[in-house]
């Protein structure tokens, strides 16, 4: 035990002193978090709207004003033409168009007039189902707040908005669990390089020469792995939380289970890579090789739903989509793939047979 | 050639054999070591003697033959082998972003008993470096904590493979010093060498090795009288007598000329000189830079394979 703990601090000081390493195992995954935070944070909540006045009055500039207080939208001014351009090049997810008119049947409806309702357009992509729906949704509320408003009644029901989350999920709060699930997967996959580097420099063989015995070796590795993860676990989460908003509500025990689960099977894929390298360029192309189709073609990135058929079913081959999918059930109640056992499951199996190929192929010098 | 395993023997090793693929690298080496000893494996780089002295570190199997280390079989006690001995492998094998006391202390955690890291820095001359992390040591600080790594456990039995290669001059004569403190301190030593100064200066017995064999073992006095019993009377060779005298001399088997020396090969070195002494004194003069010479190992070694030994 004794040589156990001094073999593991003595990995973990030559990991914290290699500048390089410590940079691409803490620092890039919380630039990519910090990156897609921003991408996905302006994305998610708020919606760009084009915004055409065709009327023109005071209180289609008043109804302006208040949307753009309650809703969670940004307006864009311009004629109905300059927001169809800006909507194809992307600019802005949909267009209210304002008729003209809108005052004068106000004004006829204060009179104690009937006139006939006018029609507010709103133009939205079909393509994208999600966001043209919520922008719908956006603006049959403004337009029923108007009338209640406009009528003078006061409301009878109102709508408490409360979550419970399902696919919606917004941007970051998808995005944190899959980079987290990300950086455990490279933590473990790298743990090869410095495992062949070690062979490579006969520091295992010199080790082999003394009575230390290898499960001390493994364990050791092994657990400076963890602790890596705990700390990548932390900073992750933290910047998530503070910066971004993402709320944990999950247990934090089976969060840390399977950032555990997740780590132990990932570094057993790094052994058998290292098991197959002989030198480490060797272990670095191979880890490159691995880790991309492993972080592609797994459900982390995308949601599933929107794969083909074909490359559905390499992801549900990936021990990827399975950490990601447990992590974001775990931390952020996400939709299941698949039941968390099932997850468990998956990932322990590939452990325990990238366990076994280590165990037969593993070479200490 | 090799008797019994004796009473003292603290390496035996039997008719071993190994093979890579159709490279014989041990082809039937047997030799034993005694308590207190420096013995050492002297060969050209690929003569088989790194595996021979792994396979007795427990590193390698090997393919059929027995190897025994302080009386325990290598394949059924390595743990308990390796215990108690300590070992040191051709390349510095270390963490390169370690300091010296940290690796030091790191080993002394994977034996059941280990010396102070103090008295290592002490006696490998290693204190002023002590906090400068491996990788900026020079060629000899490194081979002097490879050695201290080979100390950590205060073993009885050191194995050093090449332990001087690569070294200059003064850094070999300071692990020359090491090694004899260390046979000074009642351990046996295996080294291996292809210096052939280094083999004459601090090994008590020898094995020569070529192509996995063993051509010839003993003291190095034994491998060199086997075969050379002459020895050479060099002196100056301005204001020598004529080599008719010179050849004329008591025991002179051929007389030679060097560049600016003259050689008498000769099987009674005290009568040659006496007679030798003689002759110059009558012409009223004496010969210069007079130098015995035996036949090194060297001369060995392209007596047995024909080749000369250098790196």
């Amino acid at each position: 035990m004794r040589a156990l703990r001094a073999l593991s601090l003595a990995n973990l000081k030559s990991f914290v002193r290699d500048r390089a390493a410590l940079f691409w195992t803490l620092a890039f995954p919380i630039v990519f978090v910090i990156l897609f935070g921003t991408i996905f944070a302006g994305g998610g909540a708020q919606y760009q709207l084009a915004w055409v006045d065709q009327d023109g009055s005071a209180t289609a500039a008043a109804l302006r004003a208040a949307f753009e207080a309650n809703a969670p939208v940004e307006l864009k001014d311009g004629t109905f033409e300059e927001s169809k351009s800006r909507m194809l090049r992307g600019d802005v997810d949909g267009i209210l168009v304002i008729p003209k008119g809108l005052s004068a049947v106000i004004d006829a409806a204060h009179a104690g007039q009937h006139p006939d309702p006018i029609e507010v357009t709103v133009v939205t992509d079909p393509s994208r189902s999600n966001t043209s729906l919520a922008i719908q949704q956006i603006a049959t509320g403004l337009v029923m707040a108007a009338n209640l408003q406009l009528s003078g009644a006061s409301p009878l029901l109102t709508v408490r908005p409360d979550a419970l989350q399902t696919q919606q999920l917004n941007g970051v709060s998808f995005f944190v669990p899959s980079i987290l699930a990300m950086a455990l997967m490279q933590l473990g996959v790298f743990a090869s390089i410095p495992l062949v580097q070690q062979r490579e420099k006969l520091i295992l063989k010199r080790l082999n020469a003394t009575p230390l015995p290898r499960w001390a070796l493994v364990g050791s590795n092994v657990a400076v792995r963890l602790v890596i993860a705990a700390v990548q676990t932390a900073l992750i989460l933290g910047i998530g939380i503070a910066l971004l908003g993402v709320k944990v509500v999950g247990d934090p025990l089976p969060i840390a289970g399977f950032v555990i689960l997740g780590a132990l099977t990932f570094t057993s894929i790094g052994y058998v890579i290292a098991s197959f390298a002989r030198t480490e360029e060797a272990a670095n192309g191979i880890t490159s090789v691995v880790q991309f189709p492993l972080m592609f073609l797994s459900g982390i990135f995308f949601p599933l739903e929107v794969l083909p058929d074909w490359l559905r079913s390499v992801a549900t081959l990936m021990p990827l989509t399975y950490l990601g999918d447990a992590l974001r059930q775990t931390m952020v109640g996400g939709a299941p793939f698949m039941p968390l056992p099932v997850d468990a499951a998956v990932l322990g199996g590939w452990l325990v047979v990238t366990l076994g190929i280590s165990a037969r192929f593993f070479r200490w010098q | 050639m090799l008797g019994r395993p004796g009473q003292d023997a603290v390496i035996t090793v039997d008719d071993v054999f190994k093979a890579y693929g159709d490279v014989k690298a041990v082809d039937g080496v047997s030799f034993q070591v005694s308590k207190g000893e420096i013995f050492g494996l002297l060969g050209p780089n690929g003569a088989g003697k790194t595996t021979t002295m792994e396979m007795i570190e427990g590193l390698h199997a090997p393919d059929s033959g027995a190897i025994h280390v302080l009386g325990m079989d290598v394949r059924h006690a390595a743990t308990a082998i390796k215990n108690r001995v300590g070992v040191q492998l051709q390349t510095a094998a270390l963490y390169p972003q370690l300091t010296v006391t940290e690796l030091l202390s790191l080993f002394g955690t994977f034996y059941a008993r280990h010396q102070p890291v103090e008295r290592l820095l002490e006696d490998l001359e290693l204190g002023e470096k002590r906090n400068a992390q491996t990788k900026n040591l020079s060629g000899g600080q490194r081979q002097r904590l490879s050695v201290a790594l080979a100390l950590v456990n205060d073993p009885e039995v050191v194995f050093l493979d090449e332990p001087t290669t690569g070294l200059d001059p003064a850094a070999r004569q300071g692990l020359w010093t090491v090694v004899r403190r260390l046979k000074g301190e009642g351990r046996t030593i295996l080294m291996t060498t292809h210096y052939m100064e280094e083999a004459e200066a601090l090994c008590d017995r020898l094995a020569i090795m070529d192509h996995g064999r063993i051509l010839d073992s003993g003291t190095a006095e034994e491998l060199i009288g086997r075969r050379f019993r002459e020895r050479g009377v060099h002196f100056r060779r301005a204001g020598a007598p004529d080599q008719e005298k010179l050849q004329a001399l008591p025991a002179v088997s051929r007389v030679v000329y060097e560049e600016d020396e003259v050689v008498l090969f000769t099987s009674d070195v005290p009568a040659t000189i006496a007679a030798l002494l003689e002759l110059t004194s009558r012409a009223g003069t004496e010969p210069a830079d007079l130098m015995i010479r035996r036949a090194s190992l060297e001369d060995v070694f392209l007596e047995l394979t024909g080749r000369a030994l250098r790196d």
